[in-house]
Parts: structure tokens; C-alpha cells; sequence
């Protein structure tokens, strides 16, 4: 990694730490530093400031900075797949079409009268933002433009979002509320359960993202350069939107959609560290979703304490301004255009 | 040896063929350059040979083995390409660029090892781009970024390389340094190279071989550049304006403007006898004619010949292709059919200052004076190559001069007169009008105005146009004799012949368009036997119009469909422009319609073409005759005399009258309601009221039936034609070319004639 690499890199770690640290102590009870260090040693439950830290702290935690990093690898692949810097689960719609199979899924276990396992949510949302990833695919191929593109993603999820709608409309009282906290993206829900899940299937897709790390640096130069070279196109482009799509599934399946992260964290990333490097990026991209999540989780949490907004509504804060400045640079400069 | 070779190579898009039939070879150290106009297919060849795209129909072969069998990353080993001018992600370096070329050659995970960063710097070395190595790739000019790209295609270290217009938006120094280092990769490296190339300049500087791609999906010419870049063919290639290309590009050096045109006929076979005039219509046209007829009545095989015409009203020869007129009448005279090597180039003015260039029967294209001064030494080939196509046929070829030989300001590099002569060595005959006066000045002034090797061309006067004593003049021409040196051949008497020549024609066609009768013509595409309406302009009443679009039938006394050279797809035009209904509706109010040959398959309900011999298929033809056509292998050739037998409608007058010609179609047409009328022998014609149908081609030529259609045509406009001296159109040309012939021997010295020509025994073998 080259020196600007390096310094992005131990920024982020020190962000992540400090990070960490404050949403170990921010909440509605104060915890001092004796407690917690106290807390954390003995790994005690038995009092109530023990359950909080341990049971609501901790995984709550650990899940926002684990979804965080798919979310932003996923929107830096995405961005990859489709030559596009402004590319990115929730706008392209994958996140909604994921969340439009989870709220199937929710509403039918509760009609058909059976339980619900977080692996049927992750398949769920899985199966979800592949549908609407080749769906985008599929238009792609037509409109060479990004921005309509982007337009199109935009309307795909907006259709998903009112397929949801309607299903939340449809099912009784009890399941609204939970349906509809969830489909604001929210990382409320969170547990030892779930982390459980989401620690390996993010090591996995990052894993993966890894190993396309080689195809990914050629593909950024363009198909036929790509295929200059004697990559296979077609295998390639079909891993790399699984593992994009697999990353935002599981953030969809545990926190909802959540907005911006995946667009602006890369951005921001490549123009801070200035690299082009795919390894350095897929790094730098997932420690800097696991900060920028953290962060908003903590926003959203502790802002209007007790009241707690949604994840989405605080990414967007951050998230759509990175977005309108990268759209106005590249405004003026050259798109990539395949032949 | 390495080498990529394609064998029977189709590409395209989606199964689409663009081109097809591609056998090209690309060798180990040899650069192959694919020229030719905008969407020829040059990138959709490269790119299947790259293997982007999958051949359509046959294979790519690489050291003898399809590219199919060929692993992506072993393809890669072997081939590079260079398809899309640079554009790369944000802050991606020059050499992370170049080092895409290792992919096929790095682990899982595309650690580069010392040996790969090796060749990268190598190859950033060869392009000269080594100082840029940790420069953003985005940030560099478009020449710099081409060359890294190529710098990544070394890294590739393939044994050959492909390159979609590798110098497109270069500058000029950029373009010459890319091109050079192409060149020492290709000799000092021993790649091979396949690119494309739109800057011929180029192309020229860098290719071993040229491959042409026309835009109409064929692979036009394989070469070495020496032999493509010729101005006259890259802008065929292109479809330039001929002459254009000079002003930009020069691929020939240009003649010394001074200096006469060089090239000479090989194996001359024929003998020439060249006839100039000191003036325009001094009269050349009926002394060759004449000549031409003498030399046939005396045994030989004769063709006239005139390398260039200037005449608004050109002739267009069974093949469908335009002559001018003056050769189809010498033609006549000399008893062969009229070709268009006849007058190889045939100038029409336009409205503007310039002409369209016709050469060969085909449009070349439009050109001003100036230009084509210019351009015409282009077509000296195409002269020779028409000289030599009638020596096949003749034993003595008689040329026509144009204006005269004595213009000094335009003698440079001449083609229709003395540098004509010149080509084919022919002695010449120097023809002065005495009936426009000065006729000792017109000859001697013009001979004194000739080079001295010009001069020693000129083997005999000719005084043209006489009337009146010739003693009176003999005096005069004993004084021309000694002062010119050369002998007179001949005085020849004023004589008025009823034979078509440039200007009177014009003249009639000018009156045509006001005549009182107006005949139609459809102008398909493949017209053929155009010849079958001439007999109908010795009428000063008519008025053939040549039907090209719609909103012309209606106001036609007749309408006439000629034969055609491909029946359905001049049925296809007929119907696409429109023609179709309106003939249909022309003929349901009544009025006569005639089709001839292939236009007698079209008045009928279907022509069907189950061997494929045109198009395949079937079509509907205009339903207005009850008659089917069916196209078959075999050809009917045949000359026809008969009668006309109760034809239905208004040319009932018609019957019992001979007529003459010939019957010439692949396809049989027979009646499909069994009692429809036979009006020309043999199953050749058939009637239904006003429509007509009959393969007999020149069934106009028969005074009889010429007159007869007339009259009936007028009596229905109820209006009178003069028809007095309509006389049976080929008896009264043909008596009128052996009155000139005569007339000529009677004045002449043939003798002489014979003799300049160096046929001494040439008297002999006349009958």
C-alpha cells in the first residue's frame, strides 16, 4: 500500500476505536469509566448495566460496524460492476427489492403460522437483491447513460417500496409496527443471535471481494480491455454482482435499507486516499462503512434520546451532500463510456 | 512460422453476417492494415479475430489451431488488442495500467513478481513513456495515454497484436512516433500486427499488406500499399469525388503538368485510324461513320472509338449503360453493336460550371472544369483497358478526335487527341470545314500549331463540307499539299444524311416535351433494350418521357414497360414507388399499356422464380394480363419475323401487319384463362383489352407498326401527326450509311488510307 494508503487506513482504525468507545458509553444510562472496564472484565450480567452494555451495547455495536463495511464493499463493487461512482445498493434499488422479500417473507410466516429464522431472512433478502440486481443489469445493457440508470435503480426501488407498502397494509396490527421500524433501516433489533450470522457472511463476501480483487483492477479499464487480457467476462461480472448483492442482503435482512452509505463511503475513500488499488479500496471502503455506520447508529440513537431515529435518515444527512458535490465534479469531466 | 490465418471467416453481430468470406493472414513480424469508409466492419473483424466477438460462420486460427480451442488466458498469451482509446478509473497510475497486461501471467490474487515489473518497465522503455510510470493515467494527453495503452499491450507479451485506429485523435507527431513504434516491434520484436487505420497516409507509411473493406460488406482488395493507394482507387473505395482527393492527399507523384501522357496500348492487334478536326463539327463524326462503313462493306471487323464525349443526351446500350450517341450511330455504320468501350468516358455538363464524369457506362461522379483537368489523366487506363477490349473484336478501330488538336492551352497531358493518337500510334486524318470557311488557314494553322512529333501523325487532309466545282479548288489544294508536306486524302461533298447525330438529337428531344402525343416509358432500374423506342423519335409528334417517379403516367397517351435485366426486383421498385398503382389505375380507365419482354411478365398476375435465377421467391406483378411467369435456367435467343393477329383494344388496326426482331428472356409466360388472345406468334405476345404483353424486342422498328400505333394514338386525341416520311427506321439508316459510304469512296483516295494505316494489301481483300 502507498503512503496516503496507510495514513487513510490508521485514521479509520483510530475513528473505529474512538468510535467503538463512545457507543460503549453513550445511551440513557451513564455508565463511569470504573463500570465499564469493570463491566468488561468480569463479562458480568447479572445487573442491569452489565445486560445493557453486554446484551444491547456490544451487539448493536459490532452489527452496525459489520453492515456498515458490507454496505459500503457492496456499493464499491457496484460501482466497479457498473462503471459508475454514483452506483450503490439503495439506489439502485437492490436494497429495496431485498426488503420487498423480507416483508413477504415476514408477512407470510406470520399468516401461515410459522417461525421466522434469521438464515430464511438473509435467503430472502438474498434471493430479493439479485432479482432487482439483474433486473438493473438488464437495463443497463440498454441505457449506457449513468444517470438514467441511476433513474432507473431509483424507480425500481420506489416500485419495491410500494409493493411493501401494500404488503404492510395487508398484515395485522402487531406485525406494522415491527415491519415498518424495520423498513426504515434501523439497527434497533440488534443481538448476539444476529452477529452470529452477519460476522461470517460479511467475512465471506469480503473474503470473496478479495479474490475478484484481480479481475476487479482490469474490469475498472473496461470490457474490451478486459477481455484483451483474457479475463472471463462473463464469470466475473456474475461473481462479482453475487457478492454485491449477498453484502446488501445481509444488511437489508438485519437493518433495513440504508441510504447513502454505500455510494458515498467509497467515494469518499478513493478521494481521500487517492488509489485506484482494488485491494487497498475493498479495505479502506469496509473500514470506513464500519465508521460511518457506527457513527450514524450513534446520531440516531442518542440525538433525541429517547427517541431514536432511523439509521437512513442520518446516513442521508451525510451521505446525499458527498453525492451531489461528486456529481457536480463529474460533471464536467469525462464518463466512462464502454464501445 | 506464427501466424494467424482465417479461413472462410464470417462476423457480425447476433448471427447477422456484416462481412463474410474473410480469408486473411497475418504473419510473424509483418504488419497487416485494414483500410476503408466508416461502418465497412473493419472493428467487427478485429474484434473477432480478438476473440471479442464469436465468429459468425468459419474460424479464426492461431499457429493452425481454432481460436475456440484456445483458453481465454492462453488466447491472451498469444494475442493482444487495443481496442478502445484510453479511459481508466479515477487514479489509476501509468503503470498500473501496464501492469493489466500481466493478468494472464499473475497468481489468484495478481501479486506482480519482479519478472512482470520487469516487462512492465520494459515496455513503458519501448513507448518512451517511462518518466509518466506514477502519473495519474487520467491525466495524461490522449497521444500519451494511446502509447501507454500500447505499452500494456507489450506487457501482454503476445505474439501478435490487434489495433482498432490505434492513431485516431493524435496529433501528427504523436500519429509518426506511434507508427514507428509499431513498425520496430513488429521487425525488432517479431510481432505480428492487425489494425485499422482511417489516416491512409499511414496506412501507407506502415503496412506490408492492405486489406480494402467496401461499405458493401466485402473485402475489396488484398495488397501491398503499393498497388491500393492509387488516388483513382481509394476514392472508389471511398466513394470521393473523383479528383477530391488530390487536394488532400497525394498517393502518386504528379505528372509534370507540361508533359504528355505516357502510357502506351500493349500488344496493339487492331489497326488504328484516327480522325481530328480542325474545329467542332467540322465533321468527324460522319467521316469516321463513313470510314467505318467502307472498311466493313470492304470485309473488315470495325469499331469506332472515342476516348471522351461532352453531350448532354447520352445513349444507353442494351447493357443499361450511357454512351454517347455519335458512337452508337458509328457503331451502326459499321455494323457492330454500340459498347461502351466504344467512348469510355462520356462528360454530361450539369447546371453548373461542371459535368458529371461518366466512365465505362457508370457515373463516377460530378466534377468542375478545373478538376477535371486535372483528374482525367487518372483515366488513361481506362482508355487503353476500353482500346484493348475492342482490339479483340476488330481488326481496325477508327477514332473520332474532339474539338481540336491545335488548343495549346489545353495540350497537356491530351486524351482525345494527339496524346490519344500517341497511346495507340495511330495515324491521323485532319479534317477542315471549308463550308464554314478558311479551310487552308483551319489546316495549315493547325498543323503549324502541332509538335513536330505531332505533326509527323498527321498522314492526310481531309477537306469536308464541299460545294460546288472542285476544279476551282484544286489549285489550292496542290499549294496545301507542298506547304504542309502532308497529301489530301480527300475533298468530300456537303451531303445531308437523315442520321442521328449529337446535336440534332438534343434538338429533338428538346421538341419532344411539347410534342402532342406523349409516350411513357417506365425507367426501371435494369432497363434493358432501351434501343426499342427509338423508332418512335423519328416522329416529330412524339414525345417519349422517361417515367422515374410517380405523377407522371396520368398524363401519358401510352404507357410502355420495357424489358429489364431482373424482372423482380423491378417489380419491387415499381410497387415501392409508387408506379404500381398508378399504371394499374391508368390502365383501369382504359388506356393502353404495353410491357416488352420483362415488362410483359410484369403486366401479368405473378412471376415466380423457383430456381432462384433472379432473386428466388414469387412476386405479384400488375394483375392487368392474365398471364403467369415462371423464370428458368435456360435462355431463349431468338430472332422473330410474323405478323400481328387481331390484338384486342384500340390496336386492332394493328393485325396482319410483319414485324421483325428477336426474342431474348430466361422465363416462359403462359395465359391462365384459356381463351385470352395470341396476338404475336408462337406464345410470345398475348392481349386483354387495352394491355398488351410480348417478348418481342424492336417490334417498333417496323414502319408499320410504328405508324399505326401512332395513328391510332392520334385519332384517339383526335388530332393529325405527319407521318409522311416514317420509313421502316433500320432500312432507312442502313441505306442512308451505305450513301455516305459510297459518296466517301467516290471522293476519297481509300488507297492512301489504306496504306497510312500499313495495310499496303488492304485494297485486296475488298470484295
Amino acid at each position: 500500500m502507498k503512503k496516503r494508503e496507510w495514513i487513510v487506513f490508521i485514521f479509520l482504525i483510530l475513528a473505529i476505536l474512538v468510535l467503538v468507545i463512545v457507543n460503549l458509553f453513550s445511551g440513557s444510562s451513564d455508565v463511569s469509566i470504573n463500570q465499564m472496564l469493570d463491566i468488561l472484565a468480569s463479562h458480568n450480567t447479572n445487573d442491569s448495566l452489565g445486560v445493557i452494555v453486554w446484551q444491547i451495547r456490544m451487539p448493536r455495536m459490532i452489527e452496525s460496524a459489520f453492515l456498515g463495511g458490507a454496505l459500503a464493499l457492496s456499493g464499491y463493487l457496484l460501482q466497479s460492476f457498473f462503471a459508475n461512482p454514483i452506483a450503490g445498493p439503495y439506489v439502485l434499488g437492490i436494497s429495496s427489492g431485498a426488503k420487498l422479500f423480507v416483508a413477504i417473507l415476514m408477512v407470510c410466516s406470520y399468516k401461515m403460522m410459522f417461525n421466522m429464522s434469521s438464515l430464511m431472512m438473509v435467503a430472502a433478502s438474498f434471493i430479493g437483491s439479485c432479482l432487482a440486481a439483474m433486473l438493473v443489469i438488464v437495463i443497463s445493457k440498454k441505457v449506457k447513460n449513468m444517470a438514467i440508470l441511476i433513474v432507473c435503480g431509483v424507480m425500481i426501488g420506489y416500485v419495491c417500496s410500494a409493493a411493501t407498502e401494500l404488503l404492510v397494509a395487508f398484515a395485522d396490527d402487531s406485525n406494522i409496527v415491527n415491519l415498518h421500524n424495520w423498513s426504515m433501516g434501523s439497527f434497533a433489533a440488534a443481538s448476539w443471535k444476529n452477529v452470529e450470522i452477519i460476522i461470517p457472511v460479511v467475512l465471506i463476501g469480503l473474503v470473496m471481494s478479495v479474490l475478484l480483487s484481480k479481475g476487479t483492477s482490469v474490469y475498472l479499464f473496461g470490457e474490451s480491455y478486459a477481455m484483451s487480457v483474457g479475463m472471463n467476462i462473463k464469470r466475473f461480472r456474475l461473481f462479482l454482482i453475487l457478492v454485491s448483492s449477498l453484502l446488501s442482503a445481509i444488511v437489508t435482512a438485519y437493518a433495513g435499507p440504508i441510504s447513502f452509505v454505500g455510494i458515498a463511503v467509497p467515494h469518499v475513500i478513493r478521494t481521500v486516499s487517492k488509489t485506484s488499488n482494488v485491494k487497498a479500496m475493498i479495505c479502506l471502503s469496509f473500514l470506513g462503512g464500519m465508521a460511518t455506520c457506527l457513527m450514524c447508529d450513534l446520531i440516531a440513537r442518542c440525538m433525541f434520546a429517547p427517541m431514536e431515529l432511523s439509521v437512513s435518515t442520518i446516513t442521508a444527512v451525510f451521505g446525499a451532500p458527498v453525492v451531489v458535490v461528486m456529481l457536480l465534479k463529474k460533471k464536467n469531466s469525462h464518463q466512462r463510456v464502454d464501445k | 512460422m506464427s501466424e494467424i490465418i482465417t479461413r472462410e471467416l464470417s462476423v457480425g453481430y447476433d448471427k447477422k453476417i456484416i462481412i463474410g468470406k474473410i480469408g486473411l493472414e497475418v504473419k510473424a513480424g509483418k504488419i497487416v492494415v485494414l483500410i476503408g469508409p466508416n461502418g465497412a466492419g473493419k472493428s467487427t473483424i478485429l474484434k473477432t479475430i480478438a476473440g471479442f466477438l464469436k465468429p459468425v460462420g468459419g474460424a479464426v486460427y492461431f499457429d493452425g489451431k481454432s481460436s475456440e480451442d484456445i483458453g481465454l488466458q492462453d488466447r491472451a498469451k498469444l494475442v493482444a488488442s487495443m481496442m478502445t482509446s484510453g479511459f481508466g478509473a479515477e487514479y489509476m497510475t501509468v503503470s498500473d495500467v501496464v501492469a493489466g497486461g500481466r493478468y494472464p501471467y499473475t497468481g489468484l490474487l495478481g501479486k506482480l513478481s519482479s519478472e512482470d515489473e520487469k516487462e512492465i518497465k520494459k515496455a513503458l522503455s519501448i513507448v518512451g513513456a517511462s518518466e509518466h510510470k506514477d502519473r495519474e493515467f487520467n491525466k495524461l494527453s490522449d497521444g500519451q495515454k494511446q502509447r501507454v495503452l500500447l505499452a500494456r499491450a507489450i506487457a501482454q507479451k503476445s505474439k501478435f497484436m490487434i489495433l482498432d485506429e490505434p492513431t485516431s485523435f493524435l496529433d501528427i507527431g504523436y500519429k509518426l512516433s506511434f507508427i514507428e513504434i509499431l513498425k520496430d516491434l513488429a521487425t525488432k520484436e517479431n510481432i505480428g500486427i492487425i489494425m485499422s487505420l482511417h489516416e491512409l497516409e499511414m496506412a501507407a507509411k506502415v503496412a506490408d499488406t492492405v486489406v480494402c473493406i467496401a461499405d458493401d460488406g466485402k473485402i475489396d482488395k488484398i495488397g501491398n500499399p503499393k498497388d491500393v493507394f492509387k488516388n483513382q482507387y481509394i476514392e472508389q473505395l471511398f466513394n470521393v469525388k473523383p479528383g477530391l482527393l488530390k487536394e488532400t492527399y497525394c498517393f502518386e507523384k504528379i505528372e509534370n503538368p507540361i508533359a504528355q501522357v505516357k502510357a502506351k496500348l500493349e500488344n496493339k492487334k487492331a489497326h488504328f485510324l484516327m480522325v481530328q478536326g480542325t474545329m467542332s463539327s467540322a465533321g468527324k463524326s460522319l467521316v469516321v461513320a463513313g470510314l467505318c462503313r467502307i472498311f466493313m462493306q470492304d470485309g473488315y471487323r470495325v469499331a469506332p472509338f472515342k476516348s471522351q464525349n461532352m453531350a448532354l443526351n447520352s445513349f444507353i446500350t442494351e447493357e443499361g449503360l450511357e454512351m454517347g450517341r455519335a458512337q452508337v450511330m458509328q457503331a451502326e455504320a459499321a455494323g457492330v453493336k454500340p459498347s461502351v468501350y466504344m467512348n469510355p468516358i462520356l462528360l454530361k455538363p450539369t447546371s453548373d460550371s461542371g459535368s458529371q464524369i461518366i466512365v465505362n457506362g457508370k457515373v463516377r461522379g460530378n466534377m468542375r472544369a478545373r478538376d477535371y483537368f486535372e483528374y482525367k489523366t487518372e483515366l488513361v487506363p481506362d482508355i487503353l483497358a476500353a482500346v484493348d477490349r475492342l482490339q479483340q473484336q476488330a481488326d481496325i478501330i477508327v477514332i473520332e478526335g474532339a474539338g481540336s488538336p491545335a488548343e495549346i492551352n489545353l495540350k497537356s497531358n491530351d486524351i482525345v487527341n494527339m496524346g490519344m493518337a500517341a497511346m495507340v500510334d495511330a495515324p491521323v486524318l485532319l479534317v477542315g470545314d471549308i463550308d464554314r470557311g478558311g479551310v487552308f488557314a483551319q489546316l495549315l494553322g493547325t498543323i503549324e500549331l502541332l509538335d513536330k512529333e505531332e505533326r509527323q501523325r498527321v498522314k492526310g487532309l481531309i477537306v469536308n463540307k464541299f460545294r460546288g466545282d472542285k476544279t476551282i479548288l484544286d489549285p489550292g489544294l496542290e499549294m496545301l499539299e507542298k506547304r504542309g508536306g502532308i497529301p489530301i486524302a480527300g475533298v468530300v461533298p456537303y451531303m445531308r444524311l437523315a442520321l442521328e447525330d449529337e446535336d440534332s438529337l438534343s434538338e429533338k428531344f428538346d421538341r419532344n416535351d411539347k410534342a402532342p402525343i406523349s409516350i411513357g416509358v417506365i425507367k426501371l432500374p435494369h432497363i434493358a433494350n432501351f434501343t426499342d423506342f427509338d423508332a418512335f423519335e423519328q416522329i416529330p409528334d412524339i414525345g417519349i418521357h422517361y417515367i422515374t417517379g410517380t405523377g407522371d403516367v396520368d398524363a401519358m397517351d401510352m404507357i410502355i414497360i420495357p424489358g429489364s435485366k431482373n424482372t423482380i426486383s423491378d417489380m419491387v421498385w415499381l410497387k415501392e414507388s409508387g408506379i404500381e398503382s398508378e399504371v394499374i389505375k391508368y390502365s383501369s380507365s382504359g388506356r393502353p399499356v404495353m410491357g416488352i419482354c420483362g415488362g410483359y411478365q410484369m403486366l401479368g398476375k405473378k412471376i415466380r422464380d423457383p430456381l432462384g435465377v433472379e432473386n428466388g421467391g414469387e412476386i405479384n406483378g400488375l394483375g392487368l394480363l392474365p398471364v403467369e411467369t415462371v423464370l428458368t435456367n435456360r435462355k431463349y435467343r431468338s430472332q422473330v419475323i410474323g405478323t400481328v393477329v387481331n390484338p384486342t383494344g384500340i390496336l386492332s388496326k394493328l393485325s396482319g401487319k410483319r414485324y421483325e426482331g428477336y426474342e431474348i428472356h430466361m422465363g416462359e409466360t403462359k395465359p391462365i384463362e384459356g381463351n385470352l388472345p395470341e396476338y404475336t406468334s408462337n406464345g410470345s405476345g398475348y392481349c386483354s383489352g387495352n394491355v398488351w404483353g410480348t417478348y418481342v424486342h424492336g417490334i417498333f422498328d417496323s414502319a408499320d407498326i410504328v405508324t399505326g400505333i401512332v395513328e391510332i394514338l392520334a385519332k384517339e386525341k383526335n388530332i393529325d401527326v405527319n407521318l409522311s416520311n416514317v420509313t421502316d427506321y433500320k432500312a432507312l439508316k442502313e441505306k442512308e450509311y451505305d450513301r455516305l459510304a459510297d459518296t466517301m469512296r467516290e471522293y476519297m483516295d481509300m488507297e492512301l488510307i489504306y496504306q497510312i494505316m500499313g495495310m499496303e494489301d488492304g485494297k485486296a481483300k475488298s470484295v
